[in-house]
């Protein structure tokens, strides 16, 4: 079974700890990787990729010294590695075009402006991690517990992934 | 954080099975082992690798299946390089005087003798013994100076006609895979059109809203779809169902525990109700076809219907005990909205169809496995099945199961099963008794291994304790069957033991020990009322 990481990428260390706080009930099955600017960020992803293991959600602030984080996500989308990672923009000060950019070419999944309500954002990284573990993932069950249990019932339900043995 | 080191055990785990597997494949090629044939040591070669792969899992275990298909063909097939061509030895008996004969010693085994029926078969004879030494004297009867009689007893081919390929290929195609595969297409029809969901609603509703009948609800539902669809697909259906009940109950409460448990253990349960339920029965009834002993559709079910019922009660009532609910009512949200597509209409009738036909197989006796073709040929020709459905059927459960009985097979007809059993006096024991250690020993090892699996490596030694009589008066083929087949799938104490226990265990809601509590309480009374009823109320439904 590989490790599924969850990478958060924000450059302002207390706002990174509030993110890592409210995931936190998610950290036990999907250990989370924390990185300052992009260039960190990419020095994680390419650690993880060596291990053999994945990241199925990056948590990105936009504005950042260096690579902005909607560029990251773009760079991140041409890697096929990352090209899976379900990708939150996680920022209050992204304008509408850099935002158009990361739909249309870091193809998105979502948007969350700060500031941010806990709860909403617990459960759009749960709902997100659901999709990585059922699109990606043929052994869905290490990670049921923390993730969204209909949704996944209802894939091996489908899917017939398991069989009577 | 996993790190080289935490998978180095998954890999060693691997390297250990395959080795071990390896050395028993090889050991009784190199081994000789007393009153067991050329091919049966070949036979044992591929049930020690087989047993060990299936229980290491160093390969998935369908693949061991298909292994274990290609060595018979190779090794144990008339075509095969070792048969193939191969003929019994043959010397003619010089009469000394009257029913006194003159043989070659390495054509006396004992005081047995093979006679030379044709090229590759023999029949074994006892004879009396006057005289040993390069040439032997012997008294018989049986035989005449134009008798043929096998030159040398240790031939491969005494004790041993090779069957040929197509029939170890055969196994896909008998009639429980096909019964199989029509029951298949049905659920995948089922999950398709959310059939299953909506009866699922429909037959919930009387239930009401107090907590114990929505248990109880749950379980006859569970055990009801799991007789017809896969325990597992059913299980994961009706997760769905109870999660949210789950959700209205607060952490603590032991509740919760129940709910997500209680449809797991009827999943696993309503599995034993019909003869499609669950791979084990199929090992079960391929196994007595071979023998001439069919248990039709309909039979199968008043044979185990009442044992399941009274297993749902049993677990029903230990759950209430372990876990009592402090809520009063719950809202339950059951809305059934029926496909009314064309092709979900087919699919309904089909599905009506065949089960009738299933049900009264005793009445119109049309075998089961003719009546599944219904739903296979009708589901594609109707468009309600498409081809990716086809595709997607779980066909490695089918191929496991046909390994099953093509090995089942090769320990039959080379004495290897009764080789195995023979070392015991069991006509010492009363049948009671055999039937517990039959019963606790499949239920032990398919608490650890593949139900499957087990019926497959217990199963061919009931049937050769059967077939060769050693196993004393009053040993009911079909009994003894049945109690493995029953014990196979009752073993619901670990997330291992089944796969609708890993996906109930998977949610969180429950904690192993919860779960072993409730296994062992089944197991208990499980292999107690098997007893009950396979010396009470069995052998009324069997003659």
């Amino acid at each position: 079974m590989s490790q599924i990481y969850i990478l958060c990428v924000e450059d302002e260390p207390e706002v990174l700890d509030v993110v890592v706080r409210d995931l936190s009930e998610l950290e036990e099955v999907f250990p989370i990787e924390m990185a300052v600017n992009a260039e960190e960020a990419w020095d994680i992803i390419k650690e993880i990729k060596q291990r053999g293991d994945k990241i199925g959600l990056a948590v990105c602030d936009h504005v950042m010294p260096g690579q902005k984080g909607v560029e990251l996500m773009i760079e991140m989308q041409k890697d096929p590695f990352t090209q899976r990672t379900r990708k939150l923009l996680l920022t209050g000060q992204a304008g509408l075009d850099a935002t158009i950019e990361a739909v249309n070419k870091a193809k998105l999944n979502r948007y969350i402006s700060k500031p941010w309500d806990p709860v909403e954002l617990l459960r759009i990284a749960r709902d997100e991690l659901t999709t990585f573990v059922i699109e990606q993932e043929k052994d869905m069950l290490p990670y049921m517990a923390v993730l969204d249990i209909e949704r996944i019932q209802e894939a091996i339900r489908t899917k017939g992934t398991i069989s009577d043995y | 954080m996993s790190t080289k080191k935490d998978r180095l055990p998954e890999w060693t785990k691997t390297a250990v099975g395959l080795v071990l597997g390896g050395i028993g494949f090889i050991l009784p090629l190199i081994v000789q082992f007393d009153g067991l044939t050329f091919a049966g040591h070949l036979a044992l070669g591929i049930f020690l690798m087989a047993a060990v792969f299936w229980m290491l899992e160093p390969i998935p275990i369908y693949s061991t299946s298909m292994l274990v298909i290609l060595l018979q063909v190779i090794l144990l097939s008339t075509q095969g390089p070792l048969f193939k061509d191969s003929s019994l030895p043959q010397t003619q008996p010089i009469e000394i005087s009257e029913h006194v004969w003159q043989l070659p010693a390495t054509a006396l085994d004992g005081t047995t003798i093979h006679l030379r029926k044709r090229a590759t078969v023999s029949e074994a004879l006892e004879v009396e013994v006057l005289e040993r030494g390069e040439m032997v004297i012997v008294r018989s009867e049986n035989i005449n100076a134009a008798s043929s009689i096998v030159a040398d007893y240790r031939h491969k081919l005494v004790g041993y006609e090779p069957v040929s390929y197509t029939r170890f290929f055969g196994t896909l195609a008998s009639p429980i895979i096909i019964l199989f595969l029509g029951g298949f297409m049905l659920a995948a029809g089922a999950v398709k059109y959310n059939l299953d969901k909506n009866i699922t609603n429909v037959l919930l509703k009387p239930f009401g809203t107090k907590p114990m009948f929505i248990v109880l609800g749950l379980m006859l539902v569970t055990a009801t779809l799991s007789a017809f669809m896969s325990n597992t697909a059913t299980t994961a259906m009706m997760m769905t169902v109870a999660i949210p009940i789950a959700m209205q109950v607060s952490k603590e409460d032991k509740f919760r525990i129940m709910l997500a448990l209680c449809i797991p253990i009827a999943a696993n349960i309503g599995g034993m109700a019909t003869p499609i339920g669950t791979p084990p029965n199929a090992i079960v009834i391929a196994a007595l076809n071979a023998q001439g002993l069919g248990i039709a559709f309909g039979s199968w079910m008043a044979i185990m219907v009442p044992l399941v019922i009274l297993l749902l009660l049993a677990a029903w009532g230990t759950m209430r005990v372990l876990f009592p609910p402090t809520v009063e009512t719950f809202k339950l949200k059951l809305e059934s909205a029926f496909d009314r597509s064309g092709k979900a209409i087919m699919l309904y009738i089909l599905f009506g169809m065949t089960v009738l036909l299933w049900v009264t197989e005793a009445q119109h006796g049309i075998p089961s496995g003719m009546v599944a073709f219904l739903p296979i040929a009708g589901l594609t020709v109707t468009s309600v099945l498409s081809k990716e459905d086809v595709r997607s059927l779980p066909w490695e459960v089918l191929w496991l199961v046909a390994g099953g009985i093509a090995l089942g097979i090769s320990m039959e007809n080379t004495g290897l099963a009764i080789w195995l059993v023979s070392t015991i006096s069991w006509d010492m024991f009363p049948q009671l008794v055999l039937l517990l250690v039959f019963g606790f020993v499949a239920l032990m090892l398919s608490n650890f291994l593949s139900n499957t699996v087990t019926a497959t490596l217990l199963i061919p030694l009931a049937i050769s304790m059967g077939t060769s009589g050693i196993a004393g008066e009053g040993f009911s083929l079909v009994i003894t069957s049945l109690v493995i087949g029953a014990g196979c799938n009752m073993a619901m104490l670990l997330p291992i033991s089944t796969p609708p226990n890993a996906i109930a265990m998977s949610t969180g809601f429950i904690k192993t020990p919860d779960m072993v509590k409730v296994g062992f309480v089944i197991g208990i009374v499980g292999i107690l009322s098997v007893l009950a009823f396979a010396a009470l109320y069995w052998p009324l439904m069997i003659d």
